[in-house]
């Protein structure tokens, strides 16, 4: 045994376990964030359950014969079934909505015939894509499972699907929409692994700017200098968002090397043109996505560093910010399992009041054409932003940002210590 | 009793930080030209009322004009005419000693001349040589407390307010400190307030000065004066005559 290193040990365990910042940020937050993450996960798997067992199928039965009513009896085992007399799938389209269906299926006259035959039919599908997150197109997958038993007990690939993706309302021929899940995981996964590493990453610049200013006491002379003092909290958010800005870029790129090994696993030949499909922002809809990140990043930095302000040292401002994460990640984590309109009313409410989960929202709503919901988005959170702004400005106009100090064995005992040191 | 034509007018200045009073009814002036050292104890108040006058805190009553001007009203006004060395200022650790200089001197000119004119005039006041192209960080404390009295000076304020200017160096480095200040300050005519808990120093440096104990001006006076006044060899005995130390 080395010597005095039990002695030291305890030291530090006492030192650690003491240091209420490490007690909440290491131990209490983890026992409560992966507990509710945990519970984000099974709500999302859940919640694609049910998804599934709801989907309407739209049937359009151009046979009518023995087996196309077999073949309806196993879909609508698993599927509810809504029988619909019109030509053709593009016909159905419209029926979509009304009917809150997102699968449509066409059995051709000769379907009976074939199948008796054990001759192979080939039976077109049509399946929404909403582009709403990773469980996006399980509709189709339930689909897909339902055609292997029905094939199972007839002959083997009597019933040859023939899927087409229905983007928008319009429907394109040859493409499963699990393909374009394939393809669009980077909306999907990109923009939230984005918000949690950029948030994140930019508001330990700015606190560990603020708090180095401190601890290295050369803010009490920059308050003194002929300048204005909002330029300083200008200058520490430009500092961090550009500084973050580059980590995000060279973050981007590497993802982006990651994000080709799923492209890899498209099959050759689905040659799938996102931008022909509208899958693809428009100008117009990447500047409201900038600007929603923009704006969310920028509420971050300031709070940020209203957070750091109250720290004494670049360790303490570190911890500190570090209680904001929760509220990053898990919105983040949750909508890249979930669609947001799938939630429960108080879990919207919840995932809508946080800012940052707007630029994740607002990226999957301009996708999909949704432009309102981005710009009521950027509006709430510039708001809030303008708020935090304010409120740090404040700070920085007056004595707080020198006399501010927080203590968690209390607030009174941490404003005299801040006394007796400045005296 | 303070004059409201002096180069600093401070008026029954009271700083409340919760239950605590820091200063209690401080009144003191400082003519043009003059070093006025406020001395006294740790937590007599000194600094508070230094951070009082630089605008970095609000006094919770009385009033303090900096050249006739309101720190509290024409803060921004007042800060383009001072310059404040903290007790523990710090340099950017990142940065060298001439960025540093650099840096503080755009706050001051926008004229290109006068900007290098008052960088080179920091360097010859701090005295660093080629350690100016280092990073601060690599400064020991007394270089860096050159280089921070010289930030101070190099824009000749009308006043400068030094905390405690030669806290934590040695011997020789504070000698080098003193003498700058007093060397500068009588050439260019800048008016200096400072504050030291050593009362030998300020004694051989300072014009004036007022004694402070909790919160308030106990004596003031020139060094000699005071000394004659309590019979005391030092303004060390002085104090603690008038305390009641002695």
């Amino acid at each position: 045994m080395l010597r005095g290193f039990g002695n030291f040990l305890l030291k530090e365990l006492k030192e650690l376990i003491r240091d209420p910042k490490i007690l909440l940020g290491t131990i209490i937050v983890p026992l409560i964030m992966f507990p509710v993450l945990g519970a984000v996960m099974s709500f999302s798997v859940q919640s694609a359950q049910e998804t599934a067992g709801k989907t309407v199928i739209i049937v359009l039965n151009h046979d009518n014969g023995a087996a196309s009513s077999e073949f309806i009896t196993y879909i609508n085992s698993s599927l509810r079934v809504v029988e619909a007399h019109v030509a053709t799938i593009a016909d159905a389209v419209p029926l979509l909505a009304e009917n809150n269906a997102t699968e449509i299926v066409e059995i051709p006259a000769d379907f009976t015939r074939n199948v008796t035959a054990r001759i192979g039919v080939q039976v077109k599908f049509g399946s929404v894509y909403a582009g709403s997150g990773l469980f996006e197109g399980i509709g189709s997958s339930v689909v897909d499972a339902l055609v292997e038993q029905f094939n199972r007990n007839i002959a083997p690939d009597v019933v040859v699907p023939e899927k087409s993706a229905i983007v928008k309302g319009e429907i394109v021929e040859g493409v499963d929409p699990r393909m374009l899940s394939s393809l669009m995981i980077s909306q999907a996964i990109a923009m939230p692994i984005t918000m949690m590493i950029l948030l994140s990453y930019s508001m330990q610049i700015a606190a560990t700017s603020v708090a180095m200013e401190k601890e290295e006491k050369t803010l009490e002379t920059v308050l003194t200098l002929p300048m204005d003092r909002f330029a300083i909290l200008m200058g520490k958010l430009s500092g961090s968002i550009i500084v973050a800005g580059f980590g995000a870029v060279a973050y981007m790129v590497g993802f982006n090397y990651y994000l080709g090994s799923f492209a890899a696993m498209i099959p050759a030949g689905a040659n799938i043109d996102l931008v022909s499909l509208g899958l693809v922002p428009s100008p117009f809809g990447y500047l409201l996505l900038g600007t929603s990140l923009f704006v969310a990043l920028l509420s971050a930095l300031a709070l940020a560093v209203i957070i750091s302000s109250f720290a004494e040292d670049v360790r303490s401002a570190q911890s500190m910010v570090g209680y904001i994460y929760p509220f990053i990640y898990l919105p983040s984590l949750a909508l890249m399992y979930l669609d947001i309109n799938a939630l429960p009313l108080a879990v919207r409410i919840i995932i809508y009041a946080i800012p940052f989960s707007h630029p994740i929202i607002a990226s999957k709503a301009i996708t999909m054409g949704d432009y309102w919901t981005a710009i009521l988005g950027i509006v709430y959170v510039a708001t809030f932003t303008v708020v935090i702004m304010y409120i740090a400005s404040r700070l920085f106009a007056t004595e707080r940002i020198l006399t501010a100090k927080l203590k968690f064995k209390g607030l009174r005992r941490g404003k005299k210590n801040a006394t007796e040191e400045l005296q | 009793m303070a004059s409201l034509d002096s180069a600093v007018a401070v008026v029954d200045l009271t700083k409340d930080f919760g239950e605590i009073r820091a200063l209690n009814n401080l009144s003191f002036s400082i003519e043009t030209g003059e070093i006025f050292g406020l001395i006294g104890p740790n937590g007599a108040g000194k600094t508070t009322a230094l951070r009082v006058i630089s605008t970095l805190l609000l006094p919770t009553s009385g009033s303090v004009k900096v050249f006739g001007l309101d720190v509290v009203q024409e803060a921004a006004r007042v800060r383009e005419i001072i310059t404040y060395l903290p007790e523990e200022a710090g340099a950017y650790r990142n940065l060298s000693g001439r960025e540093y200089l650099e840096f503080m001197a755009r706050f001051v000119t926008k004229d290109k001349n006068r900007f290098q004119d008052m960088v080179n005039e920091a360097a010859e006041i701090c005295g660093l040589g080629d350690r100016l192209k280092s990073k601060a960080k690599t400064y020991s404390k007394g270089m860096k407390r050159r280089l921070l009295v010289a930030r101070a000076l190099m824009s000749k304020p009308r006043l400068t307010v030094l905390d405690e200017p030669t806290s934590g160096l040695d011997v020789l480095h504070s000698y080098h400190v003193r003498d700058i200040i007093k060397r500068y300050v009588k050439d260019n005519g800048v008016t200096v307030l400072l504050s030291s808990h050593n009362m030998l120093e300020v004694e051989h440096m300072c014009d004036r000065v007022a004694l402070v104990s909790k919160g308030q001006i106990v004596a003031e006076g020139k060094p000699a004066e005071l000394k004659e006044r309590f019979e005391s060899p030092n303004l060390e005995e002085v104090f603690a005559k008038v305390v009641g130390f002695a």
